[in-house]
């Protein structure tokens, strides 16, 4: 692992556990294994984002902690969520997180996020291959995972 | 006296959080108002008398840049106090919004104490 996975690593801890337990009021008890979910039942949200650096940001949750993230977050019951807040909250989870950390992370120039995309997946199948995370909460488990390029290739004639 | 609020998100989930932490804070709040773009909030600033507007910045139709350009651009709301609240914390993001006239940040994730602080530092009052 070289520094900079080192440096995306500490702070994917540092900036999930602050974003759950700020916004979400979803107290973080461990750290799990990231490889834990690939398989499994998961509610997904990936962005990708442009500037210096570009890159991308998947989260994924049991179904069970999207629905209590989105209780908390909502300030509701688990019962009164409907799908659509869970997938609202997991966007917004997406987004808090990525955006926290790239703004936590040197050399970052500027960045833009785009809009994340939910997917539910029976058998989930990690789309982003970079640093990846995982947390034990009240009912299951959330991972995220970080892939930042400074120095993407352009291809002339394409954006 | 009760503010009037605008709050300015393409996520109603956002909207919902804001609202709920501003309860939270303990602000005095009249009325609530929501605007899913920069289009819609320039709508509900010509309805309502607004206090403070809290706006998000990465939003569809128009977003937060070129909605507080057009809100300094002249007329009747354009002292009225605005406040990003977004994810991006760069220096760059921030005195590109600071330019075009807001006058508050508050980066996610925040909680009631750094929503009520911001507000209090914007408006100038203390809520205690």
């Amino acid at each position: 692992m070289n520094e900079l996975e080192i440096l995306v690593g500490a702070l994917l801890n540092s900036c999930s556990e602050h974003v759950l337990e700020t916004m979400f009021f979803a107290p973080v008890f461990d750290q799990a294994d990231p490889a834990m979910s690939a398989g499994c039942e998961r509610i997904s949200s990936r962005l990708h984002f442009r500037g210096v650096p570009s890159g991308d940001f998947e989260v994924d949750a049991d179904p069970g902690i999207a629905r209590s993230l989105a209780a908390g977050f909502l300030g509701i019951e688990e019962t009164d969520v409907t799908s659509k807040q869970e997938d609202e909250v997991m966007a917004e989870f997406c987004n808090m997180t990525c955006g926290s950390a790239l703004s936590s992370l040197g050399r970052v120039e500027y960045f833009n996020l785009e809009t994340p995309l939910i997917s539910r997946q029976p058998a989930f199948a990690p789309a982003v291959d970079g640093v990846r995370r995982a947390f034990l909460l009240d009912g299951g488990t959330l991972s995220v995972c970080l892939r930042v390029d400074f120095n993407p290739v352009v291809t002339c004639g394409r954006s | 006296m009760p503010l009037q609020i605008l709050i300015v998100d393409d996520s109603p989930a956002m909207r919902s959080f804001i609202r709920r932490v501003m309860r939270l804070s303990g602000i005095d709040v009249g009325n609530y108002f929501e605007a899913g773009n920069g289009q819609e909030a320039l709508e509900q600033l010509a309805s309502h008398p607004i206090d403070a507007v809290l706006t998000d910045i990465n939003m569809p139709v128009m977003d937060g840049e070129e909605f507080v350009r057009k809100m300094r651009g002249g007329g009747p709301f354009q002292a009225t106090p605005v406040i990003v609240v977004s994810t991006d914390a760069t220096t760059h993001r921030i005195r590109t919004m600071q330019s075009l006239g807001a006058v508050g940040y508050l980066q996610k994730p925040f909680g009631p104490e750094q929503l009520r602080d911001e507000l209090d530092r914007v408006l100038g009052v203390r809520h205690e």
